[in-house]
């Protein structure tokens, strides 16, 4: 046997040489990015979803598939949060306890599929669903667990000797396990034969159904400790943990030569396909911002440099999908407004929650506003999709480019503060904007309204129009979205307070789609008769829940809701929505990138008690918060002078 | 005998620089049938993929019914009168037996309505022609090898095509059905078609060809009148060189009884009330139908289904085979029936292969000794003659007799005191045949307990020291080496009263 | 014909058992109002889950629906809004995606790319491509003849319902009795014997991608005209909805099997579940874990009713393994 067929027996090669080229590609283009710090970043990153593709590269040579990696991290998390603080179990406690329900999963996944020999793909979408679903039932959603011991922390955040990320040893440990498991084991050999011809594996006595159940049983357990590393790393335990993970370490572990139909694949390849895509994601965002401005100069090359490189990791990695996800947002990152190059411009890196949403798109017209008045470089990066991880990973990049301020909108509290904290060292300027991080780790928070003000106003609007009596129903976005839930325990305590002659009837999800928020509305009004307001607290939801209520006929409900007033417009003009509560999105983009400014020429202090903000004049400051003012009511009479 | 339906001539084709046809020239004549033999290997199978379209030639011209077919696809060939039956059917598993010939037979455009009735009606007139008995609302995933084949004979009857290509067709039939099958080629014969004819059982090459045509690594070395040539010649021209005896059997002291049942009973595979006794050094034969409960029977005594009813003892001990594993432990190995599927792990090397059954014997505390694998692997490679490049090629890329080589290998490997081999010859050329059954008499002289279940009535005469019929899943009778004639193994198989 | 509707029964008996709970808890779940809002809010579900329903018999799999989808929607909503009269801007949005449907089918079929692959990218490249174009900006202030197809608030669902019935019982039937349904099966079932006997099996792939793309167009205008402006991020997780209806209806991924009657039944039990636990007054929290819990009773019934040997040496097996 040749030593090419040994160690790459599916052509793994070919990905070796693709990570050598991007590697080589990006320290030509991105500084910074060649350095032992920043690869072991990228390590610390993947982590956790190299364990799913590592636990995931056994099932599927096997010829099998685990769709529910991701939702048992979720679960496990919830497992281990709710052990430790609600449970007051100690931490090795806890983490067995998570672990426990980890191996639980996997051997219902493991009693189905290879006892009673139903398809692993439905089995699979089963406990996908089943499995996040208990997590946000055991949590209500709402609940997240924060607060673990820094010594806890230490193995999601630390450094080992001042370098090595503390997971890595870990991660190796496992990844160690696994290798032996399939390429040296005896049941290694058999998941090989039983994953291309289950039937001839029987004859060869193999026990086919322990193997394959052993197999759906460690992927479970290994989810559970993917979700432990996970909440070290982000400091929280949220029911929404590792949500859509299953399907970019299928990605990893497919790139790596792992042949969906059972029998072929290795651990190594799986690595391999692990870091090509790691790595191009992090290299694209560092060189993306370096090609912008080269593009002024050298048009063509680097267009054409690209392009080459794009191309050939694209035909490499046909099978894969995260890749050409991370192509699309290449090309679009052109898109930003290049400035004329100039000796040290102020750079100021805006991060939005999610690139695409409206209310982010409408916030970036005020912020490209701002830059220009102030004539600075304005970078407007963001994750497409609504991504903590991938919020880390931005400001790891932005870090290593040096920019001069970031200001980021928060999605996950606890586990961006950490690499905040690591840019404030390095001399970066902190803010953040429409949701707070830790408060030590920026220095200053752009506050649009606080969660208190939005639900004051919500409950407000709602007794006026109810006449300080009634029941209600809120349709929030997701049933695990962090704001929402603050408001909804804002509303509650209002209710408690001085609304008691209002009622929450119900609460249900719209998951920001403007058909499920119609649908539910639907329901409700025919579950709820007397309902008499609809709270549709996600921008899409409003006016799905308005338009429910139009077709249903009935005047006597009235809906409320925070949203954009754009999409609101028909049914303010039609009556059906009373009043949409916001902040005006355009200041606020406007104010971030003026205050980031301020910070960064030294014109704000962290005593300062107020600040100038171009057309917005006179700003409060109150405890390193910036403070908007308070959420605007939209409503017939005012809702035709906005534009967003 | 008139005018040339088809012919090739000076076709050459290769695989990855492997040459395979080497200027091949090949005709067929209307109304005759045309034997193509050769070992495995010799470029049977891609020449009459070239004929169906399946494979392009690289040089050389296909001549069907007057005019050059410079590209012939599937498609094409159907239309020009060409079908084939072949060694494995190609049935749509999950459709019923009436609309796979459907699929085969009917012509129209896509948009056509499906006549359910007259499908069926049909199917049922095709079947019965072909000499079947099956429901044609069968899905074809419960037909048993025989009854799918069957069904693609019934198709070429349907079919009514001008140009016949059979390969292998008989390798799962039993005697009765291959008597049916010889019925429907003298029915196309006389209808004016031609058959090309592939088998490794000269018998029926001799018994229904007008001619023969053998192929020896790719290259055409005679084509004779079937009457002009005898059997040890055929032989010699096929091999290129002359085979001694042709059953190695010789006569063992059996020793101590070392597999005895009682009653034995499952149900869940439909077999009752066997009792047989196995001696150390004997070599039991199985013969019956297909279907007539040998395989469930060998599948039984391995434990994968295990028995309900009845007793066995091993060794004079009562036992009870929970699993394969079990049985492996318990010293009875297995080959079975179908190689391809179940006898090798295809995409897996031969070390590996090898090695499936018995890691235990090369691995410690659960890790393998990759160096004790494969010395395991080349000891067998040498004793068995296996003619592979490595230990660690792909047993895929290996011929059929090579194949189950390796499947015996790998059970030979765990030291058995008794050996179930399932159609040990089946799909394997004359020359290795020959060296599987000097192996089963070798094996049987070290003392192990044979049990050969096979279709092939001379081997299980030639190689049997008692022979058991089986018949609707129980044994009919037991013959002694001497009791054991064709007719009686036949009688008994059928119950003909 | 597949004779064996194991499956069906199956999820049958669920939607029976969960009906009849109903009826005794929430007797309102059965107004005619109610199941009018189900249908119509199941129904762009149900046609692309039709169409899917062939493309999985082929042994094939769509993910890009989602996208497809939205960008259906959209089309529909600005050709509309620029002048084009509403049926014809509605038929240019199904042409629209019986177009993405056809790309999607002759990367699978002529260039031999698994269609995970290319349905993953052409998810993900007509998303992004759609949030670039609109910016997340939604379709506004269209004609008023484009809610309800110029209809009424009561005509449509009626119309919408009968297009539909005829659709479902058009393919249903054709799949069973039309020469093209069988070539379906068959090039699912075994695609090696399938080439043998003739059939163009990469046309086959290619017309199945393609009439599940038109499908998934007619989805998303049905679903447009029911509102007054269309979002540009609809249908995200359309795929796993469909799918999951698919394949708990009783296809089988691997191809060769799956009927029109099951996956309608395998749409209703999914379809019908949420709002049913509404009406039961389950907490919204736990809804999702009792609809998985659901999906595995309904083929874990299959599974504990037929115990788990076959026949070992199966016909499905050789001829897979021949393919």
């Amino acid at each position: 046997m040749s030593w090419r067929q040994r160690w790459f027996p599916n052509g793994e090669w070919v990905l070796l040489v693709v990570l050598a080229g991007e590697i080589l590609f990006f320290s030509a283009v991105a500084p910074g990015f060649f350095t032992l710090g920043n690869f072991f970043e990228m390590t610390r990153f993947s982590v956790e979803l190299g364990l799913l593709a590592v636990a995931l590269t056994p099932v599927i040579v096997a010829g099998g598939i685990d769709l529910s990696v991701g939702s048992m991290m979720g679960l496990a998390a919830v497992s281990f949060g709710a052990g430790y603080h609600a449970w007051h179990l100690a931490l090795p406690l806890a983490a067995a306890c998570a672990v426990l329900v980890g191996c639980a999963g996997g051997a219902l996944n493991a009693l189905l599929i290879a006892k009673l020999e139903l398809p692993a793909l439905i089995v699979t979408l089963g406990t996908f669903s089943l499995f996040r679903g208990v997590a946000e039932g055991m949590t209500q959603g709402a609940v997240n667990y924060t607060g673990f011991p820094s010594s806890f922390l230490f193995l999601g955040q630390g450094y080992l000797g001042g370098v090595i990320p503390t997971q890595l040893p870990v991660f190796g440990l496992i990844v160690a396990a696994y290798v032996v498991l399939l390429h040296r084991s005896v049941i290694g050999r058999a998941l090989y034969a039983i994953g291309f011809t289950a039937q001839g594996a029987r004859y060869a006595a193999i026990p086919v159904a322990r193997r394959i159940g052993l197999v759906y049983l460690l992927s479970g357990l290994v989810a559970s400790i993917a979700a432990i590393i996970y909440i070290a790393h982000l400091g929280q335990a949220r029911s929404d943990a590792g949500t859509g993970y299953e399907l970019d370490a299928i990605t990893a572990v497919v790139l790596g030569g792992t042949s969906v139909f059972g029998g072929r694949g290795t651990i190594w390849g799986t690595l391999l396909g692990l870091f090509a895509l790691a790595v191009l994601q992090t290299g694209l965002h560092g060189a993306r911002s370096v090609a912008e401005k080269e593009l002024q100069v050298k048009n063509s090359q680097v267009a054409v440099l690209c392009g080459a490189i794009l191309a050939g990791s694209l035909i490499v990695a046909g099978t894969n999908v995260w890749l050409l996800r991370a192509v699309g947002a290449g090309s679009r990152g052109s898109d930003g407004h290049p400035s004329p190059a100039a000796p040290r411009r102020t750079v100021i890196a805006v991060m939005p929650k999610a690139k695409g949403d409206p209310y982010f798109v409408s916030c970036r017209a005020g912020a490209e506003e701002a830059a220009r008045e102030l004539d600075v470089d304005l970078v407007w990066d963001g994750p497409t999709s609504l991504d903590a991880a991938k919020q880390n990973e931005l400001v790891e990049n932005w870090i290593t480019r040096k920019v001069d301020a970031i200001a980021v909108a928060v999605e996950n509290r606890a586990g961006i503060s950490t690499v905040l904290r690591k840019a404030r060292e390095r001399g970066i300027h902190v803010l953040t904007w429409d949701a707070d991080a830790e408060p030590d780790a920026r220095d200053f928070f752009v506050n649009q309204a606080t969660a208190e003000g939005i639900a004051n106003a919500l409950t407000g609007e709602a007794s006026r129009l109810l006449g300080g009596k009634g029941e209600f129903a809120i349709i929030t976005g997701a049933l695990s979205a962090a704001n929402q839930n603050e408001w909804i325990a804002f509303i509650k305590k209002r209710l408690e307070d001085t609304h008691v002659g209002l009622k929450l009837v119900t609460i249900r999800p719209s998951d920001d789609d403007r058909d499920k928020a119609f649908a539910e509305t639907q329901t409700l009004l025919k579950v709820y008769p007397s309902v008499k307001l609809m709270m549709a607290i996600s921008a899409p939801a409003v006016p799905g829940s308005a338009e429910a209520v139009r077709q249903a006929g009935r005047k006597d409900v009235s809906v409320i809701g925070l949203s954009l007033p754009n999409i609101n417009k028909p049914y303010v003009h039609d009556g059906v929505v009373q009043t949409v509560v916001l902040w005006n999105t355009r200041d606020l983009g406007y104010l971030a990138v003026y205050a980031s400014a301020l910070v960064t020429g030294n014109k704000l202090a962290p005593g300062a008690r107020a600040l100038q903000a171009g057309r917005l004049g006179q700003i409060e400051v109150r405890n390193r918060e910036i403070i908007l003012g308070a959420p605007m009511l939209f409503n017939r009479s005012n809702i035709d002078r906005f534009d967003f | 005998m008139s005018h040339t339906l088809l012919s090739t001539s000076s076709v050459s084709k290769s695989f990855e620089g492997v040459c395979a046809l080497r200027g091949v020239s090949f005709d067929l004549k209307a109304g005759e049938v045309h034997a193509l033999v050769g070992e495995n290997g010799a470029g049977k199978s891609t020449l009459i993929k070239i004929m169906t379209g399946a494979e392009q030639p690289d040089a050389g011209t296909l001549t069907v019914a007057g005019r050059d077919v410079p590209h012939m696809t599937p498609a094409l060939a159907r239309s020009l009168g060409i079908a084939a039956i072949y060694q494995q059917p190609s049935l749509f598993p999950h459709l019923t037996v009436a609309e796979n010939l459907a699929l085969a037979l009917e012509t129209g455009t896509v948009w056509r309505r499906v006549h359910w009735t007259a499908r069926r009606n049909r199917a049922l007139a095709l079947l019965e022609e072909a000499g079947a008995a099956i429901g044609p609302e069968r899905l074809a995933s419960t037909l048993s090898m025989p009854e799918q084949q069957m069904v693609e004979i019934a198709k070429t009857v349907g079919a009514a095509a001008k140009i016949v290509i059979m390969d292998e067709p008989t390798s799962s039939l039993m005697d009765d059905e291959v008597d049916r099958l010889f019925n429907v080629i003298g029915m196309l014969r006389t209808q004016g078609a031609g058959i090309v004819y592939i088998s490794h059982r000269l018998e029926e090459v001799f018994a229904v060809s007008d001619r023969i045509t053998v192929l020896r690594d790719g290259e055409t070395v005679a084509t004779r009148d079937t009457r002009a040539i005898d059997r040890s010649e055929l032989i010699q021209t096929m091999v290129g060189r002359a085979l001694t005896a042709v059953f190695p059997k010789r006569p063992v002291a059996p020793g101590a009884v070392a597999i005895e049942l009682r009653r034995l009973s499952n149900r869940a595979l439909g077999i009752h009330d066997v009792s047989l006794s196995v001696r150390r050094g004997e070599v039991l034969g199985i013969a019956g139908l297909v279907g007539s409960g040998r395989t469930e029977l060998a599948e039984t005594l391995f434990g994968l289904v295990p028995a309900d009813g009845g007793e066995m003892l091993l060794h004079g001990e009562p036992v009870r085979i929970e699993s394969p594993s079990h049985a492996i432990r318990l010293g009875i190995g297995y080959v079975p029936e179908d190689r391809r599927q179940h006898g090798v792990v295809l995409d897996m090397a031969v070390a590996s292969n090898a090695s499936l059954a018995s890691l235990d014997a090369v691995s410690s505390r659960g890790l393998i000794d990759r160096a004790a694998e494969r010395l395991l692997a080349e000891s067998y490679v040498e004793r068995l003659r296996i003619k592979t490049p490595s230990v660690s090629t792909q047993v895929g890329a290996l011929s059929g007799g090579n194949q189950q080589k390796v499947a015996l290998a790998r059970w030979l490997s765990i030291g058995p005191e008794i050996l179930i081999l399932d159609e040990p010859t089946q799909g394997v050329d004359v020359g290795a045949k020959a060296e599987i059954h000097a192996l089963i008499q070798d094996l049987a002289e070290r003392g192990i307990a044979i049990i050969m279940i096979s279709s092939e009535l001379p081997e299980v005469l030639g190689m049997s020291d008692r022979v058991a019929v089986m018949r609707a899943g129980t044994v009919s009778g037991v013959l002694s080496r001497t009791e054991a004639t064709q007719d009686r193994i036949i009688a008994l198989a059928l119950e003909r009263p | 014909m597949v004779k064996t509707h194991r499956r069906e029964m199956s999820v049958a008996s669920a939607i029976t058992a969960l009906a009849l709970v109903l009826a005794v808890a929430a007797p309102g779940y059965f107004s005619g109002e109610n199941l009018g809002d189900l249908f119509m809010a199941s129904l762009p579900v149900l046609l692309v889950a039709i169409g899917m329903t062939l493309v999985v018999v082929t042994g094939e799999i769509d993910i890009s629906v989602g996208s497809t989808f939205a960008i259906c929607g959209v089309a529909a909503g600005i050709l509309s809004k620029s002048g084009v009269p509403v049926w014809l801007a509605s038929a240019a949005a199904c042409l629209l995606g019986a177009v993405f449907g056809s790309l999607n089918g002759a990367l699978v079929a002529y260039l031999g790319i698994p269609s995970i692959v290319v349905t993953l990218a052409t998810m993900t490249a007509l998303r992004d491509g759609l949030r670039w174009a609109t910016e997340g900006a939604w379709v506004q202030d269209l004609p008023p003849a484009f809610q309800w197809l110029g209809l009424t608030q009561t005509e449509f669902p009626f119309v919408a319902a009968i297009v539909t019935v005829m659709l479902t019982s058009a393919f249903a039937w054709g799949l069973g009795h039309v020469a093209a349904g069988r070539a379906i099966y068959a090039t699912g079932s075994n695609p090696r014997a399938a080439r043998l006997a003739g059939l163009n099996t990469s046309a086959v792939k290619w017309m199945v991608f393609t009439v599940l793309g038109a499908l998934t167009g007619l989805a998303a205008v049905l679903n447009a005209v029911r509102f007054n402006q269309i979002p540009s991020n609809a249908g995200i997780g359309l795929e796993m909805k469909v799918i999951a209806s698919v394949v708990v209806g009783g296809a089988s991924v691997a191809g060769g099997t799956g009927r029109v009657m099951g996956t309608v039944l395998g749409v209703v039990l999914l379809a019908a579940v949420g709002p049913a636990l509404t009406f039961l007054g389950v907490s919204a929290y736990w809804e999702r874990a009792i609809q998985g819990g659901i999906i595995l009773v309904a083929i874990a019934a299959e599974g504990i009713r037929h115990p788990a040997y076959r026949r070992l040496a199966s016909a499905a097996a050789s001829a897979r393994a021949q393919a």
